[in-house]
């Protein structure tokens, strides 16, 4: 009898649960690019000068000013606000936030346009940078070219906190010069002509009467200094917003820097928000949970969640977007190193060494991947095959490598001609008679590389090789790729910029700290390269000291032509990125580089009626 | 005076104790496969001395005994270390202690103060239907995953939109007249409270309600009945100061529990507590963040069941007299 009456109780729970929810059994389809709401960014914003000010002015419509925008961080939040120390995703997206540099990326062309600057010449290894004459820091004082010495010699080219900016732009051990030339010039000589610098230029600014008592305190003070302790009021910003207040685990408020130097076509100053939120949830559930909880304004979206937004968009007050195509990169990778560790055993053994040093091996692998098949099963639809290391919206992608699709009769082919042949069961089995088995690893937890590893298996087997497959734990895996290196095939991804390929030297360098599929331990570095390690190296070299974009393209097309030709990576496909938006912001124009929050400070909201 | 000595005694066996629980600890984390600096190594963007600065930073390039001296010395000197971003363990730990503390506090002081009544009512009016109903539902908070339950919850406030989804605060929190922010806090607070209130209160209802059935069933109380006394004096006077007892002891583990207790619920509800941190921590390996939070439990364990002890000696005359032979 109570039971019963229980039971109801629990069931009218369930019922309330499950009130209006939309049918989430929607088969995935492979749709067309277009079945998402994609904008250019119309409006370039200009220079105009009023009173001796030199102002950014936005072309955007006008709009209203205040409200707020509320999006999320996964994760544990931001470990640092400092611009400078950030080592990881979050602490450089709200240091972005608070910080402009002196030059930004056109979210269109990808080319470098001014911002904390009012205007740049490139002169072969010299680099003039005018900067805006009255503009002022958060706390009134002006922004100067001595803020901008001070960056660049006191802290970057001095090595405090996180030093990647520093590391990347040192041209055979050389760094390059910083030198004012008056209050409103700056002047920058790399040693030799290097192209990757002038993207370096758009690093945050600090301001020098604010950080120069913490860096003449040394490096260990530098290394704690704007802490995700510090006061709030403290915090002296360029950006179009300033730290208001930073809760632990719940949430980070911006709030509009009154005197930023954007200003709209009625010469208003710029941002319209007055708020800028970001709140710090834990996993993806709850996000989608305090997106459709009305918590949230903002969310990027993934599988399933796409098409069943994509429903509940027709009856809500939000619109899904289309970003484009993700900048990270999913791979396969077998593992070429040919070396002894230190007790005279081969980290590979030598039976499977053959095999994956064999190029006809790795195409055969690689033709008999179904990508098609994974973006429709795995991605939803949402994603397109990738075949070279650049992105798909990279503007150095070498658009004449088309790829291929799934050809299991290339695929043998190919491994007749290396000897391969199958026995009677249908079992792959090398010239030397041994049977292919081999085990395939990817991070457990990623529930998209375990998916695909599923369906690398199934083609794999088809071609009559014997795959184990074994997600394992992140770090024991990061350690076996970067260690011990007793692995023979993995699933991995990196993330790419679709700018500047000579973020991937790490990788494609044959010496690099990532050169995942032949990886040299420091004892190593001197061991014999293939010959198209080597090729590479010298396309990644002189891709990076040539200058104009046509002369760096040719050593970028090359190097991705010599990828897909010998597949020590096999791409596998590029997610599209989605996101949901609520439709109440207005000037909303999504670009593939640039996001859908780029123009943040011409964001505004419309009254509800 | 015996009591002092008495626990100045426990206190002394505690010192053995936190020695073992660290060593185990702290060659746990760090035999175990889990890399601090994997993520980084992974970035194609860092550099090899960024990596090598990274790996002197956390002391990884020493043997595991000699970071295990270091951890100790400053330790025992009071200083908790930092975490691997390079913040102050202590102060992220007391970000947090508050939070966790406020959950706990309200459940716990909730599932007393509903508990044990509720626990003397069934027992007195036992088998009748009141009791029975209470038995079924708390069979049911027992048995119900609190994580489940959790989720349930949450889905609950999205689709009714009755409830925030998680969290402590409100955005706009830092606006609030007083009066507002405690409606804000409280606001936040009935999901998570009510998922572990549920759980506690089965629990500590049961509990009361078979030592008091015990007890009711004992000699003594026959015969104090038959003696005539009236029945309410039977019940508060007689049976249930004895039937209290065993529950003093759960007191203990529940102030033990008050820092770790709600990990899983607050991870759920996006709690800002102490537990979220620690899981946080021990994902990436933080050495000095996760020994920071056991040691506090194991002292919390020990203090907890020092306390109860001491609780015991003082309602217990038969104890008492124990600790004085």
């Amino acid at each position: 009898m109570y039971v019963i009456l229980v039971l109801i109780f629990v069931l009218i729970f369930f019922k309330a649960c499950i009130k209006s929810d939309v049918e989430d059994s929607i088969k995935p389809v492979l749709r067309s690019k277009d079945y998402l709401v994609e904008n250019f960014y119309p409006y370039s914003q200009k220079n105009v000068t009023i009173n001796g000010v030199d102002y950014l002015q936005s072309q955007a419509p006008i709009g209203k000013f205040g409200g707020t925008f509320i999006s999320s961080t996964i994760g544990e939040g931001p470990k640092t606000f400092n611009p400078f120390n950030s080592k990881d995703n979050i602490s450089s997206l709200m240091s972005d936030i608070m910080y402009d540099g002196l030059l930004t990326t056109d979210v269109v062309t990808g080319e470098p346009r001014p911002k904390l600057a009012k205007d740049f010449s490139v002169n072969g290894n010299e680099y003039i940078v005018h900067l805006r004459r009255g503009i002022k820091w958060s706390d009134g004082m002006p922004i100067t070219a001595d803020d901008v010495v001070f960056t660049w010699q006191n802290i970057i080219l001095d090595g405090f906190g996180n030093t990647s900016i520093r590391d990347s732009i040192v041209i055979d051990g050389k760094l390059p010069t910083v030198q004012k030339i008056d209050d409103y010039t700056v002047k920058f000589v790399t040693p030799k002509p290097f192209a990757p610098f002038i993207r370096m230029l758009s690093s945050p600014i600090a301001p020098k009467h604010f950080f120069g008592p913490a860096v003449s305190r040394g490096k260990a003070y530098f290394e704690g200094f704007l802490s995700t302790n510090t006061d709030p009021e403290k915090f002296v910003t360029s950006g179009a917003f300033r730290l208001k207040e930073y809760v632990p685990a719940q949430r980070v408020v911006f709030e509009r820097n009154p005197n930023y130097y954007v200003i709209n076509k009625d010469d208003k100053k710029l941002p319209y928000l007055d708020k800028f939120i970001y709140l710090i949830v834990g996993d993806v559930n709850n996000q989608v949970l305090k997106f459709e909880g009305g918590e949230l304004d903002e969310i990027s979206l993934q599988g399933a969640n796409v098409a069943r937004f994509k429903e509940m968009e027709k009856h809500s007050d939000f619109k899904v977007y289309n970003l484009g195509p993700d900048t990270g990169t999913m791979y396969i990778a077998m593992n070429m190193n040919n070396r002894k560790d230190d007790k005279g055993k081969f980290y590979v053994n030598p039976k499977k060494q053959v095999w994956f040093q064999d190029k006809n091996f790795r195409q055969a692998v690689d033709y008999a991947i179904d990508r098609k098949n994974m973006v429709l099963n795995i991605a939803n639809g949402l994603g397109e095959p990738l075949f070279t290391p650049e992105t798909l919206n990279s503007i150095f992608l070498n658009k004449k490598i088309t790829g291929h699709d799934k050809n299991i009769e290339k695929s043998k082919e190919l491994l007749l001609k290396s000897g391969f042949n199958w026995d009677r069961a249908g079992h792959l089995i090398d010239r030397f008679g041994n049977h292919v088995e081999f085990d395939l690893y990817t991070n457990a937890g990623n529930t998209e590389r375990e998916a695909i590893g599923v369906m690398v298996k199934q083609d794999l087997e088809d071609l009559g090789m014997k795959v184990n497959f074994k997600p394992i734990e992140f770090n024991s895996l990061v350690n076996k790729l970067m260690a011990t290196m007793d692995w023979d095939m993995v699933i991995m991804g990196f993330t790419g910029s679709p700018l500047e390929p000579n973020g991937g030297k790490n990788v494609w360098l044959s010496d690099g700290t990532l050169h995942i599929f032949n990886q040299r331990l420091e004892k190593d570095l001197n061991s014999k390269r293939y010959p198209f390690e080597n090729r590479l190296d010298y396309l990644y070299t002189q891709g990076a000291l040539a200058t104009s974009f046509e002369a760096r393209k040719k050593f970028y097309d090359e190097y991705q032509e010599i990828v897909y030709d010998e597949k020590p990576l096999i791409y596998i496909y590029s997610p599209i990125r989605i996101a949901a938006l609520r439709n109440k912001f207005k000037n909303i124009f999504p670009t593939s580089l640039g996001g859908l929050t780029h123009n943040i400070e011409e964001i505004y909201i419309e009254d509800e009626k | 005076m015996q009591i002092l000595l008495y626990i100045l005694k426990r206190i002394l066996q505690t010192i053995p104790l936190l020695i073992i629980v660290s060593l185990i600890s702290f060659f746990i984390i760090r035999l175990s496969p889990v890399d601090p600096l994997a993520e980084l190594r992974l970035n194609p963007s860092v550099s090899k001395e960024t990596l090598q600065k990274e790996t002197e930073r956390l002391g990884l390039d020493k043997p595991i005994i000699v970071q295990y001296g270091k951890w100790a010395k400053s330790f025992v000197k009071g200083d908790l270390g930092v975490t691997s971003n390079g913040e102050q363990v202590s102060t992220k730990l007391k970000e947090r202690i508050p939070n966790t503390l406020l959950l706990t506090v309200v459940v716990i002081f909730l599932s007393w103060v509903v508990g044990i009544p509720l626990g003397v009512l069934a027992a007195v009016n036992w088998k009748s239907s009141f009791d029975r109903i209470l038995t079924v539902l708390t069979s049911v908070g027992m048995a119900i995953p609190s994580f489940f339950f959790a989720v349930l919850l949450l889905i609950f406030a999205v689709k009714t939109g009755w409830f925030p989804v998680g969290g402590l605060t409100s955005s706009n929190f830092m606006e609030m007249s007083f009066v507002q922010k405690i409606l804000d806090i409280t606001h936040h607070l009935i999901l998570p409270v009510t998922v572990l209130f549920t759980l506690s209160l089965a629990g500590l209802q049961r509990q009361m309600r078979g030592n008091l059935l015990d007890v009711l069933d004992s000699d003594y109380v026959k015969f104090a009945r038959a003696k005539g006394v009236s029945e309410g004096k039977v019940i508060f006077k007689h049976a249930l100061r004895n039937a209290v007892n065993p529950l003093i002891t759960l007191l203990g583990f529940e102030f033990a529990g008050l820092l770790s207790g709600a990990a899983l619920t607050e991870y759920v509800f996006q709690y800002p507590g102490l537990g979220r941190l620690i899981l946080e921590a021990v994902l990436r390996s933080d050495i000095n963040l996760v020994m920071a939070s056991l040691m506090m439990g194991a002292i919390m364990l020990v203090v907890g069941n020092l306390i109860a002890d001491i609780l015991l000696i003082i309602t217990d005359p038969r104890i008492r007299q124990g600790v004085q032979a």
